[in-house]
């Protein structure tokens, strides 16, 4: 089962049809249509990218701010559908993009968890019977039954973390490995996030962290405005790269 | 085991909607949230949101009685009228404008996780409905004061907010898109609302209209629907089988056509969040 594609990413290209003066409003909108002046340019997020990750496997994407990188998580967490090229993903995918999304201070920690796991695509049912268990590992058992608007910021991210990662998925897509919380936290978060990469699932992995690049990834990607300039073993792909940021 | 595939377009609208009755557990969160954060961390609670209805119909009642009152039909009554136009119009707006909403500012969610943003249109109308009946208790309290008694058909309201909640769906799917792209439509929609809201019989009876006037006011939907309202509350109006009819169909077509071009929009807009 070791072979079994996870990801198959064809030839994807991520096009924003852009204005040459931006126009966001009706009004301008009309105006300049009557004019006749609005004038379209295409811009690439994503520029012809392929590549599959197979379970097991962590593929790496490293690259300037702005190369494309977290466009490219997107469309493989299926946020962004890609404007021509090819993205298929098998199985349950979670993304630990910005943790939290769908946080309300105004409801409980007990039910921000529900809320969020749901988000996530996990059941309501699977849910129920963690809540206990998530509220534990982030240390807040005592704080459930709290509004999280009286939570600290440390303690927000340490529940969206407890339960992003509650469940091994097939995919799992990450933006920058997270450590969050007090010092104690950032060891037990970071610890869960590499057990959980080693777990056997595909990882997509973006960071600027080399080291960890090249210590935890089977095969790398250098993006540069969109498209893949350099595609191997983490080492070639993290020189290629070192090389372009120091001239 | 699920498998998405980018190139398998997304258009059939029944597997759309099957995605969205799979997503149920998710739309029940939704909703409990909703109402959650309108009602219980607030001191007044669920009285909050008859708050704005009742006094509404208080100051349109003391303006209006005595122009009105005396066009009514016998045997129906002004204020009962008055209050179930108004809580209806509530309903109206608010799952139109929240639904709509509750998709164009869903950036920190839908630009994030992959959920169906259909699925939170939908738990912003269906949890005004729940308001509504909320609002039905000092409808009832209104009626019985009045000297009326609610009908047999009673239990029919609940077709009528169906179809409400079908028709400010559909529209609050449009509008979203509409939000997403232009800046300034949330002013226009605004007028818009206000246009509507005076081309539907919320505070005068119909029959003080001319005939031209009255026969455009009867090409508006949400006079079916205020119309159907009124007969099965407490018969003050008699809906005709074409007030049913443009009622039901307008609930479906709308909500259909709303799907369908979000469904096709969504793909376009969902990066300029």
């Amino acid at each position: 089962m070791s072979s079994e594609k996870i990801v198959e990413v064809t030839d994807v290209k991520m096009a924003y049809r852009r204005t040459r003066h931006r126009v966001s409003s009706l009004k301008q909108t009309a105006i300049e249509t009557i004019k006749r002046r609005m004038e379209y340019e295409e811009f690439f997020a994503l520029n012809g990218v392929s590549f599959e990750i197979a379970r097991g496997e962590t593929v790496s994407v490293i690259g300037r701010n702005g190369a494309g990188k977290s466009t490219l998580l997107k469309v493989v967490a299926r946020v962004l559908p890609p404007t021509s090229g090819r993205v298929i993903v098998r199985g349950h995918v979670a993304p630990m993009i910005e943790l939290g999304a769908g946080f309300n201070p105004e409801l409980t920690g007990a039910e921000n968890i529900m809320l969020y796991g749901t988000l996530l695509g996990r059941s309501v049912q699977q849910m129920k019977s963690r809540i206990e268990a998530i509220g534990d590992w982030a240390g807040l058992t005592s704080h459930l039954d709290v509004p999280i608007r009286a939570y600290s910021s440390g303690m927000v991210a340490r529940l969206a973390f407890a339960t992003a990662t509650d469940e091994t998925p097939d995919l799992l897509l990450i933006d920058e490995i997270l450590s969050v919380g007090d010092e104690d936290f950032r060891e037990k978060s970071a610890a869960r996030t590499v057990e959980m990469m080693n777990s056997g699932c595909a990882v997509l992995l973006v960071s600027h962290d080399l080291e960890a690049v090249k210590k935890m990834s089977s095969r790398a990607i250098y993006l540069e405005n969109g498209a893949p300039k350099v595609f191997g073993t983490p080492e070639e792909v993290v020189q290629a790269y070192l090389a372009d940021v120091h001239h | 085991m699920q498998v998405y595939d980018s190139a398998v377009k997304q258009t059939p609208v029944i597997s759309q909607l099957k995605a969205i009755y799979a997503s149920r557990g998710l739309l029940r969160l939704l909703i409990a949230r909703d109402l959650t954060v309108r009602y219980k961390r607030s001191v007044i609670g669920i009285w909050w949101s008859l708050l704005n209805p009742l006094f509404t119909t208080a100051v349109m009642f003391y303006v209006f009685n005595t122009v009105f009152k005396s066009r009514l039909p016998t045997g129906q009554s002004f204020l009962p009228y008055l209050l179930s136009g108004v809580l209806l119009m509530t309903l109206f707006n608010q799952g139109l404008t929240m639904g709509a909403d509750s998709v164009a500012s869903g950036a920190g969610v839908l630009t994030k996780v992959y959920v169906r943003p259909e699925i939170f249109a939908l738990s912003s109308t269906i949890s005004s409905a729940i308001n509504f009946f909320i609002g039905l208790i000092p409808l009832t309290a209104v009626l019985l004061i009045s000297g009326q008694t609610p009908t047999w058909k009673f239990p029919l309201i609940v077709i009528v907010v169906g179809c409400m909640t079908l028709f400010s769906t559909g529209l609050a799917l449009l509008l979203a898109i509409a939000y997403i792209n232009f800046d300034d439509s949330r002013s226009l929609i605004t007028i818009f609302l206000m246009a509507l809201q005076y081309m539907t019989p919320v505070f005068y009876p119909i029959s003080v209209l001319g005939p031209h006037t009255k026969r455009v006011i009867l090409l508006n939907p949400l006079t079916s629907y205020l119309q159907v309202f009124r007969d099965v509350f407490g018969a003050n109006a008699v809906a005709t089988f074409h007030e049913w009819l443009m009622m039901g169909g307008s609930a479906i077509a709308l909500f259909l056509i709303g799907f369908v071009v979000f469904l096709r929009q969504w793909p376009k807009v969902v990066a300029k969040l």
